[in-house]
């Protein structure tokens, strides 16, 4: 498999790739290295971080205990922080990439946010189960999960009073797409999914004399339906299946629709919606490799952050750095904007995030230091030694880490290994310009370019 | 010589000879071409109560509507009908001086009850059916705009409203590290180099262009906004301190037409009262703050102040003591010469409502943005708003 094709395919399905890997992967087929991807994604290793304080609570008893609740809930405020760290740095160090990457892209899909840490971890870890699976049972599962029915107002919705918030987004975002269904609709299927509740420790609990067991009518059909039944009547329509692989085509190959190409993914899915034959078709597929998606993408926040992290592992003094990195950059994991979640592509950028990512790395890496033109530039040098205190976080990256992995790199080869997609010329010219004697500033110099943003 | 030094000597050369077009285009421009009249922009995200916000006090059909929900004390009547929320007391003084108008029942045709739909409606200005890409500040910056601090928001990324079809606003929270940032010489090195002129056509080229926008914006920003200006005491919140950024920049004499802030969180649907009564709060006291700041500086008669949201809520409350997304809402349009100041239209009918419960929209919210871009901003609606709008007796 061509260097650049295995590149752009750890990019997607992975968050990018070690020269080491790249070197293994050239010698084999197409197929033999996507069924690699796969394999290693097989098993599912779940996100945890000590909640033990969480655990054999008596919830009946902390009723009566108002004080005890508000510790715990500051405790769990303070703990979904940490989950978001302990998730990227799995992203960063994970050997299953795809399944990660995957877990990723349907945690913009299946969008939800709660304040309980219990049940963000619970959440997180049922996307990472179900996120090459059969979507029918994925959806599903969305709908009784603790922080699902919280988020979306399910624990609100009775039989005397429905309430459409989640019926609403199930279809207008989860499954089916803006304008593919009625509000009639809407209210029908609100009804089947009335009595949703949860218990304290996260588990999915039907309360009976809120549900409304009557005959409902949902895109023609009429019975007694209950949530599952409602899923199963929207899967058998071939739009669901449609707007999924469009999604899917657009975050994975490109963010302009090929209908061709969505027709025949859709054609696949509808079979049996399962997730994994679907991805394995896109990766194999002659097109996915087509120049004109290499490169083409720009990276969101996360891609960025731990695709860096994985050439030059960086390590924050204080964790919350990494939160504070990820707001500036407009995508704090755990916490979406809204339950549409992150547009993504050109709404990542604008004047301000820009310049921020370009700057990042010299921070992260460099105290701030891109690059001086040459050593006479002793007064800007003596501006950052002086500033450094108060650069906006203090990290210390593992360089030794990256001379190790990248030792069979040749310094004219780094850029190439880095970079996705072609280069305009220009800037092959400043590439070229840039001094290669040391391979670490070679690398800050590299990844400030506009082009390390796209992948 | 190197093939090394070479190279670097032939990039430098480049650098000086082929300064890519796109560039110069950013240099040079008129920045007077653009008056002084500013529009300041404040979303309620999330679809604020209406009306629990301009209530109809006198109404049985509200009390009833809403059995816990009403608000039934302290509320500040306006006339024999309406009354404000009590925590939007420090606008009272605001519709006592005339320069408060409260539009009634705003919206559109077919109301789509989804968040991000309704706000996309809004912000770009389209009908309910029509997708637009681009949003109505942002076309009217493709016009008339010369640089993205033209029209700047208060926030870490951009909304679709300054988004234009070629010509985009500026995003920023902190303007200052901003442009430091963009000072470095490494990224005049970058751009020098750069020899693609297609930058709006591909996504690399976008971020060029950000880029560059970036460097030229951050630097007038920076370099206009006097710091030391005396300010009024604002209150210690975010939403706070963007208008308080706000006039800073409007009192600096920032060439900037429209500045975009948001407050977002009212989206109600459980246990509505004390969220909202919050919110309303952080509101009414920095939009105070913000007016006595303007007005001790001179510029609130330059100075026109939308306030919108991107959906009302449903009449009847809901089983969660919250109410549901509704669609005809409240907006409040603030400035020093109204046309028409206080009550500028009746409350459409509360027994009169749509098959979802909701209030019926009687002014479509595009005739509000063709009065404000007529009447306010002095340019004709062409190219910004598609259907011609009646335009309304406020400004």
């Amino acid at each position: 498999m061509k260097q650049e094709h295995i590149k752009h395919l750890y990019w997607r399905a992975g968050f990018g790739i070690h020269p080491e890997q790249l070197m293994e992967a050239s010698n084999k087929s197409r197929v033999e290295v996507v069924d690699n991807l796969f394999r290693t994604s097989e098993s599912i290793n779940p996100l945890k971080i000590d909640l033990s304080d969480f655990k054999n609570l008596d919830v009946m008893a902390l009723k009566s205990k108002p004080k005890l609740l508000k510790e715990l809930a500051v405790k769990s405020r303070k703990q979904i922080l940490d989950l978001n760290t302990a998730w990227i740095d799995k992203m960063v160090s994970s050997e299953d990439v795809l399944r990660e990457r995957m877990t990723l892209f349907w945690s913009n899909h299946f969008v939800c946010g709660d304040k309980s840490v219990v049940h963000m971890q619970q959440y997180n870890n049922t996307i990472r189960t179900h996120a090459l699976g059969n979507f029918g049972d994925f959806v599903k599962a969305i709908s009784i999960e603790a922080a699902m029915i919280k988020y979306l107002n399910l624990k609100q919705n009775k039989k005397a009073e429905p309430n459409e918030n989640f019926a609403r987004e199930l279809m207008e975002l989860f499954t089916l797409g803006t304008g593919n269904y009625s509000e009639k609709d809407i209210k029908e299927s609100a009804r089947a999914f009335t009595g949703y509740f949860n218990r304290f420790d996260g588990s999915f609990r039907l309360r009976k004399f809120q549900h409304d067991y009557g005959q409902k009518t949902f895109f023609g059909e009429i019975g007694n339906f209950d949530g599952d039944d409602i899923i199963d009547i929207i899967l058998k329509k071939r739009q669901c299946a449609e707007f999924i692989c469009e999604k899917v085509y657009r975050y994975f190959v490109n963010e302009t629709i090929d209908k061709l190409h969505v027709e025949l993914m859709t054609d696949l899915f509808y079979k049996d919606y399962n997730v994994e034959i679907l991805m394995r078709f896109v990766f194999t597929q002659d097109w996915f490799y087509e120049d004109k998606n290499i490169g083409a993408k720009i990276k969101s926040p996360v891609d960025f952050l731990v695709g860096l992290s994985r050439t030059v592992p960086v390590n924050y003094k204080n964790k919350k750095a990494l939160i504070k990195l990820q707001k500036l950059l407009g995508q704090t994991l755990l916490n979406p904007p809204n339950v549409a979640g992150w547009k993504g592509h050109k709404a990542w950028i604008d004047a301000n995030t820009i310049m921020v990512r370009l700057k990042l790395p010299s921070i992260l890496l460099n105290g701030g230091i891109i690059a001086l033109d040459d050593e006479k530039d002793r007064l800007r040098r003596q501006y950052f030694n002086k500033n450094k205190e108060k650069l906006p976080m203090r990290t210390s990256p593992d360089w030794d880490k990256f001379q190790k992995d990248f030792k069979s790199v040749a310094s004219e080869d780094l850029s190439s290994i880095l970079i996705n997609g072609e280069i305009n010329k220009g800037t092959m010219s400043l590439i070229a310009s840039m001094d290669k004697d040391s391979k670490q500033k070679f690398c800050i110099q590299l990844m400030s370019l506009p082009e390390y943003q796209m992948c | 010589m190197e093939r090394r030094d070479f190279l670097k000597n032939s990039a430098l050369a480049s650098s000086l000879f082929f300064v890519p077009n796109f560039v110069r285009a950013f240099e040079g421009f008129d920045a007077k071409s653009i008056g002084y009249k500013r529009l300041v922009i404040i979303q309620l995200s999330g679809g604020n109560d209406g009306l629990n916000t301009i209530i109809p006090y006198n109404n049985d059909l509200y009390y009833n509507a809403r059995p816990t929900l009403a608000i039934k004390k302290d509320v500040i009547k306006l006339n024999d009908d309406l009354a404000l929320h009590p925590s939007l007391k420090p606008l009272q003084s605001l519709y006592d001086n005339g320069e408060l108008s409260i539009i009634n029942n705003v919206g559109y045709p077919n109301p789509v009850r989804s968040h991000f739909r309704s706000m996309d409606i809004w912000q770009s200005g389209s009908s309910s059916d029509e997708y637009l890409q681009s949003g109505w500040i942002g076309r009217f910056l493709d016009k008339h705009g010369k640089q993205p601090y033209n029209a700047i928001e208060f926030d870490e990324t951009l909304s679709l409203a300054l988004k234009g079809k070629h010509f985009n606003g500026i995003a920023t929270n902190d303007y200052q590290t901003l442009y430091k940032t963009a000072r470095d010489p490494y990224f005049q090195k970058v751009l020098n180099h750069y020899n693609d002129q297609h930058l709006s056509e591909h996504n690399l080229g976008y971020l060029y262009k950000n880029m560059i926008d970036a460097k030229s914006s951050a630097k007038y920003i920076y370099e206009k906004t006097k710091v030391k200006l005396s300010q009024e005491e604002y209150p210690q919140n975010t939403f706070a301190t963007q208008l308080k950024n706000t006039a800073r920049f409007i009192n600096s004499g920032l060439k900037t037409k429209v500045f975009y802030n948001a407050l977002d969180g009212f989206d109600t649907h459980a246990n509505q009262q004390n969220p909202q009564k919050r919110l309303l709060s952080v509101y009414a006291e920095a939009l105070s703050a913000f007016i006595k700041d303007l007005k001790r500086n001179g510029t609130f008669e330059d100075t026109l102040i939308l306030t919108f949201s991107e959906f009302g809520r449903r009449v009847k409350q809901n089983a969660a003591n919250g109410t549901d997304h509704g669609s005809a809402n409240n907006v409040f349009v603030i400035g020093k010469n109204l046309k028409t100041a206080g009550i500028y239209n009746n409350l459409s009918s509360l027994s009169d409502l749509d098959d979802n419960g909701d209030l019926k929209f009687t002014i479509d919210f595009r005739q509000v943005y063709a009065t404000i871009i007529e009447n306010w901003l002095g340019t004709s609606t062409e190219g910004i708003i598609s259907l011609p709008q009646e335009k309304l007796n406020v400004i």
